[in-house]
C-alpha cells in the first residue's frame, strides 16, 4: 500500500533533451493510476523514475511521505513488468517467481506458500517447472505478472505489459489485471498508448505529453470535458472531430460559423469568447454526438457529402466532408447505409459541443 | 550461369586439392614420377598412426589449442564486459582492438619474431632494464611454447573480445533492471543473466576459434619452426614437414585428410549448433 507523489520531476538526458518537464502528479493509496501519451511523450521515464531504473534530474519523488530520489530500486519495495516480460531466461517458472524472495532472504517455506498462491491466482500452476522460452507470449506474460505479484510490494508499475500480446488476449488481460486490483487493492501505475486500456483499466489517468501533464481526471472526466484540442483528439476510436470554424456576428447573439451552418453559442460561455470575435476558433463534437435523423431535440442539421462508410458490424462510421471540404466522422447505428457522394444532412447534438482555442488548442467550454 | 565463373574458381583452387588430397592418400606418391603412383590403400594411414612422433605433435597441439582459446576467452570476456560498460569513445576502442586482426599472421610472427629476438628484441631491452635477465623466448624449449600461445593470443584476442562485445550489446536491458527491482547484486546478475543469455554467443566464439587454432600454422612457421626440438611442433607444422621435407607426400595427404576431418567434425557441430539457435 503505497500514495506516490511526484513534485515538480524532472528528467534532462545529457545537456538539453528534456524527456520529463516539471511533473506534478498525486497517485492515491491504492489507485489504479493510468498514464497515457504517444511515444515519445515522457510516461514511460516517469515511471522508470518512480521505479528508480532512472535517476530524477530535479523535482521530489516521495512514497508514503518520504523522499526516495536517491533509495535504491531494491529498497523501494515496488515491482515492475516489462512490456518484453523479461523472465530470468534460464531459470525455471517456479525459480523465477522466488529469485526476487531468495534475494530478501525470506523464509523457504514461505516462499514456496507464496509460489503457490501466485500460481494459483494466475493460473499458471502447470507452468511451474518450465523455462520462459517453453511458454507462449501469453504465458510469459502472466509470469512476468507473477513475478511482481509474489514480492507483494507496495505499488506495482507497469510498462505497456500488455503491448506484445494479440488482440484478444489483451482485452482478456485487461480484465484480469481490474480483478486482480479489486482483490489486492495494491496502487498501480499503468503505462500504455492505448486509450482503450486507459478508458478501461484506469480509476484515474494521467495524459501526457512532450513531457508535460495535459490532464488528471477519471477516464469520464477526460472524455467529457477534455482540457484542449490533443486530449480530445486522443480519447477514443474515432475520435473528436476537430473543425475549423469562425466565430461571426456583430449586433445580435455570437454564432459560430462552421462552413456555413450557423451555429448559436451558448449562453453559458459568451463572455469567455469575448476576444475571439472574428477569429479562428476549433469546433469539437464526437462522432457518437452526430445522429443521421433528427431523433431529438436540441440538434442542428448540417449538409455534408459522404466520402465513406465503415460498417463495423455493432455500428457505422461515416466519414463524409462539409462544403468546405473539412473531413467529418459519425458513429451511426448499424442500419446506417448511404452511396459514396450522396449529399445527406447529419444531426449534431449542441449540448455536447466542445470548443477550443485555434491557437494554443485550450478548451473555452468549460474551467 | 552467372555463379558459373565464381563456382570455377572455387572448383580450381579448393575442391580440386581436396580431392586430389584425398586420392593421393590411398597412393605411395612418388615427386618423381606422378604416373608411377602404387595404389596402397590404407597403407599411408596406417603408417602416419604408427608414426612416432605424431603422438607428440597432437599432444602440443593440444595443449597449445586449449591454452590459447581458454585464454584468449577469459580476456575477452573481461575486455568485452569492460568495454560493454563505457559509452564514450566506444569506436576508437573497436579500432584499438580490430588493429591485431587486420594483420596478416605471417607479418604478426615476423614482427613478434623481431620484438622477442634474444639479444636485439626490444622485449629482452626493456626487461632488462628492470633487471631481469635476457629471456630466451623462442630458443629455450620450455619458453617457447609459451611464447607462442602468447603471440596467437595477442593476435587472435580481439576477435573473441569483438564477438563476446557485440553478443553483450544485443542484450536486453529488462533482464538486468527486473533485477535490480529484485535487488541482486552485479555477480548474480552475471551468473543469473549474462552468462546464460550470452550461452549461444559464447558457444560459437569458442568453437570458431577451437576450429581456427586446430589450424595454426603462420606463426609456427615463421617464428619456430616447430623447435625448439618438438615443443611447438604443431600438427599443421608436422604434416607440412612430413610432405616437403620428408616428402612423404602419401603420408602427408592421409594425416591431412585425418586433421580434415576432426575440423569437419567441429565445423558441423557449430552449424548444427547455430541452426539450433534459430
Amino acid at each position: 500500500m503505497a500514495e506516490i507523489t511526484l513534485k515538480g520531476i524532472t528528467k534532462i538526458y545529457g545537456q538539453d533533451v528534456v524527456a520529463v518537464d516539471n511533473v506534478d502528479l498525486e497517485i492515491r493509496d491504492g489507485e489504479f493510476m493510468v498514464l497515457l501519451g504517444p511515444s515519445g511523450c515522457g510516461k514511460s521515464t516517469t515511471l522508470r523514475m518512480i521505479a528508480g531504473l532512472e535517476e530524477v534530474t530535479s523535482g521530489e519523488l516521495m512514497i508514503d511521505g518520504r523522499r526516495v530520489n536517491d533509495v535504491d530500486p531494491a529498497d523501494r519495495d515496488l515491482a515492475i513488468v516489462f512490456q518484453n516480460y523479461a523472465l530470468y531466461p534460464h531459470m525455471t517458472v517456479a525459480a523465477n517467481l522466488a529469485f526476487g524472495l531468495k534475494l530478501r532472504r525470506v523464509e523457504r517455506n514461505e516462499i514456496e506458500r507464496r509460489i503457490k498462491q501466485t500460481a494459483t491466482m494466475l493460473g499458471i500452476e502447470a507452468l511451474l517447472a518450465r523455462r520462459p522460452k517453453e511458454l507462449s507470449g501469453g504465458q510469459q506474460q502472466r509470469v512476468a505478472l507473477g513475478r511482481a505479484l509474489v514480492r507483494d510490494p507496495v505499488a506495482f508499475l507497469f510498462d505497456e505489459p500488455l503491448s506484445n500480446l494479440d488482440a484478444k488476449l489483451r482485452a482478456a488481460m485487461r480484465t484480469e489485471l481490474i480483478k486482480i486490483h479489486r482483490e489486492l487493492g495494491t496502487t498501480i501505475v499503468h503505462v500504455t498508448h492505448d486509450q482503450v486500456e486507459a478508458m478501461t483499466m484506469g480509476e484515474r489517468m494521467c495524459i501526457m505529453r512532450d513531457g508535460r501533464v495535459v490532464q488528471v481526471g477519471t477516464p469520464l472526466e477526460v472524455y467529457r470535458y477534455p482540457v484542449d484540442t490533443f486530449v480530445a483528439g486522443f480519447l477514443a476510436s474515432p475520435p473528436m472531430n476537430l473543425l475549423t470554424a469562425r466565430l461571426v456576428g456583430g449586433d445580435g447573439p455570437e454564432e459560430i460559423d462552421l462552413s456555413g451552418t450557423r451555429i448559436p453559442v451558448p449562453a453559458g460561455i459568451r463572455e469567455l469568447l469575448d476576444g475571439h470575435r472574428g477569429r479562428p476558433i476549433v469546433f469539437g463534437i464526437r462522432p457518437e454526438d452526430l445522429y443521421a435523423e433528427a431523433s431529438k431535440a436540441n440538434l442542428l442539421p448540417f449538409a455534408v457529402k459522404v466520402v465513406t462508410v465503415e460498417a463495423l458490424g455493432p455500428e457505422v462510421v461515416l466519414i463524409a466532408s462539409l462544403d468546405d471540404g473539412q473531413e467529418i466522422a459519425a458513429r451511426l447505428g448499424r442500419g446506417f447505409d448511404a452511396p459514396v457522394g450522396a449529399a445527406l444532412r447529419l444531426h449534431a447534438d449542441l449540448a455536447m459541443m466542445h470548443i477550443f482555442d485555434a491557437d494554443s488548442g485550450a478548451a473555452i467550454t468549460h474551467e | 550461369m552467372l555463379t558459373a565463373p565464381g563456382l570455377a574458381a572455387l572448383m580450381l583452387v579448393i575442391t580440386f586439392p581436396l580431392i586430389f588430397a584425398f586420392f593421393t592418400s590411398f597412393y605411395d606418391y612418388t615427386l618423381l614420377h606422378p604416373a608411377h603412383d602404387t595404389f596402397v590403400a590404407w597403407a599411408n594411414y596406417q603408417a602416419a598412426w604408427e608414426e612416432e612422433y605424431l603422438g607428440g605433435s597432437l599432444w602440443v597441439t593440444l595443449k597449445f589449442v586449449l591454452a590459447s582459446v581458454v585464454i584468449e576467452f577469459a580476456i575477452g570476456f573481461s575486455v568485452a564486459l569492460a568495454l560493454n560498460a563505457i559509452t564514450r569513445f566506444k569506436t576508437v576502442y573497436y579500432l584499438i582492438l580490430l588493429a591485431p586482426l587486420l594483420i596478416n599472421p605471417v607479418v604478426v610472427g615476423l614482427l613478434w619474431r623481431m620484438l622477442l629476438h634474444t639479444e636485439l628484441g626490444i622485449i629482452n631491452y626493456v626487461i632488462g632494464r628492470f633487471g631481469i635477465p635476457s629471456v630466451n623466448w623462442l630458443g629455450d624449449a620450455k619458453v617457447a611454447f609459451w611464447t607462442v600461445v602468447l603471440v596467437d593470443i595477442w593476435h587472435q584476442v580481439s576477435f573473441m573480445a569483438i564477438l563476446l562485445l557485440a553478443g553483450l550489446a544485443a542484450l536486453p536491458r529488462e533482464p538486468y533492471e527486473a533485477a535490480r527491482m529484485d535487488g541482486a547484486s552485479a555477480l548474480r546478475c552475471f551468473i543469473h543473466i549474462t552468462l546464460p543469455m550470452m550461452r549461444p554467443v559464447i558457444m560459437v566464439a569458442l568453437l570458431l576459434r577451437l576450429i581456427f587454432a586446430i589450424k595454426t600454422f603462420d606463426i609456427i612457421f615463421i617464428m619456430t619452426k616447430g623447435g625448439p626440438g618438438t615443443a611447438t611442433d604443431l600438427i599443421s607444422y608436422f604434416i607440412y614437414r612430413a610432405a616437403f621435407f620428408g616428402l612423404d607426400i602419401g603420408r602427408a595427404s592421409a594425416m591431412s585428410v585425418g586433421l580434415l576431418v576432426i575440423v569437419l567434425l567441429l565445423t558441423t557441430y557449430l552449424y548444427r549448433y547455430m541452426r539450433s539457435l534459430r
